[in-house]
């Protein structure tokens, strides 16, 4: 019962450290995270993807999004294609295996959430979280 | 879309305005009847359910012949597929081009292993086909890569021989 108790404990410990750890990266580059939880959960990204994006565009604005039926080569191509167009994006990654969109803005861009949305809805996907970092 | 097979070989260029339907136009030279019928074709989407891990499909399709409206084709689709599995069925009627056929379809598939995006994509799966043509069930390999957006699909039974599907999206 005690090496039970122990191994919940540990696990917990772990668990929480690696989910702080996920988040404090986020914040160790830009201060600020203004949260839009369209459904309430809580977003991660891949800490290393997140970082090589981000340093690929110093003072950026970026923005996470979540999406959901994103499967494939050709959802992903889809996304990549629409938000190509945008002249506002500078850059864009699709992470298909965490089902996150990474975009980038100018710093003094306005970020239309609602356009971010229609454009994943747009492509037969639906956006669950957009999460804004760096302004 | 391009498909070449022992029953018909047939090209097929559609365009989609949005998500839910899409027209095109096919060219199909049938093997059986040795006559070939270009038709126009609709493929509409009565419901898509998106998850954080899978999306699930179901279409109807119709088509009808350019130069006679008693060739023409009707079916029921669907699909549900996650980065790792892939099931999917149809349901066809055809009509009109020189016979007429009710044909059901059944995959299941299973990647290998998990690409990124970009990656060259692999697909094992297995087909089962029946249609009142000869009124027997027939179960072969497919095998799937897709790249980019190219897709490639190979699949073969004694009985049919190649059959191979060629799809690339602009």
């Amino acid at each position: 019962m005690n090496k039970f108790l122990l191994a919940t404990l540990l696990l917990t410990a772990t668990a929480t450290q690696a989910a702080d750890h996920e988040m404090g990266h986020m914040h160790s580059h830009e201060g600020h995270v203004h949260d839009t939880m369209v459904d309430g959960q809580k977003l991660s990204v891949d800490v290393e993807r997140f970082d090589n994006f981000v340093n690929a565009v110093p003072g950026d604005q970026v923005v996470v999004v979540s999406v959901q039926g994103m499967v494939c080569d050709f959802c992903a191509r889809g996304i990549e294609k629409t938000f190509g167009k945008d002249s506002a994006v500078t850059k864009i990654d699709v992470d298909l295996a965490s089902g996150k969109v990474l975009l980038a803005y100018a710093p003094e861009t306005e970020i239309n959430r609602a356009g971010i949305e229609q454009n994943i809805l747009n492509n037969g996907l639906n956006t669950t979280a957009i999460q804004l970092v760096g302004k | 879309m391009a498909n070449s097979g022992a029953q018909s070989d047939n090209i097929y260029w559609h365009y989609t305005p949005s998500i839910k339907y899409s027209l095109g136009l096919d060219y199909q030279k049938d093997k059986i009847s040795g006559e070939a019928f270009p038709s126009a074709r609709l493929t509409y989407l009565i419901n898509r359910k998106n998850t954080a891990t899978s999306q699930r499909n179901l279409y109807v399709k119709t088509g009808f012949g350019l130069d006679s409206s008693d060739n023409h084709f009707y079916s029921l689709s669907g699909d549900w597929e996650t980065r790792r599995l892939f099931g999917g069925f149809s349901a066809k009627q055809v009509s009109g081009i020189g016979y007429d056929l009710f044909e059901q379809r059944v995959k299941l598939g299973v990647a290998p292993y998990l690409g990124a995006y970009g990656d060259l994509h692999t697909w094992l799966m297995i087909e089962s086909k029946k249609d009142d043509l000869d009124n027997k069930r027939i179960t072969y390999p497919v095998l799937r890569f897709f790249k980019g957006g190219g897709l490639i699909e190979f699949s073969y039974h004694k009985k049919t021989d190649w059959d191979i599907h060629l799809m690339y999206r602009f």
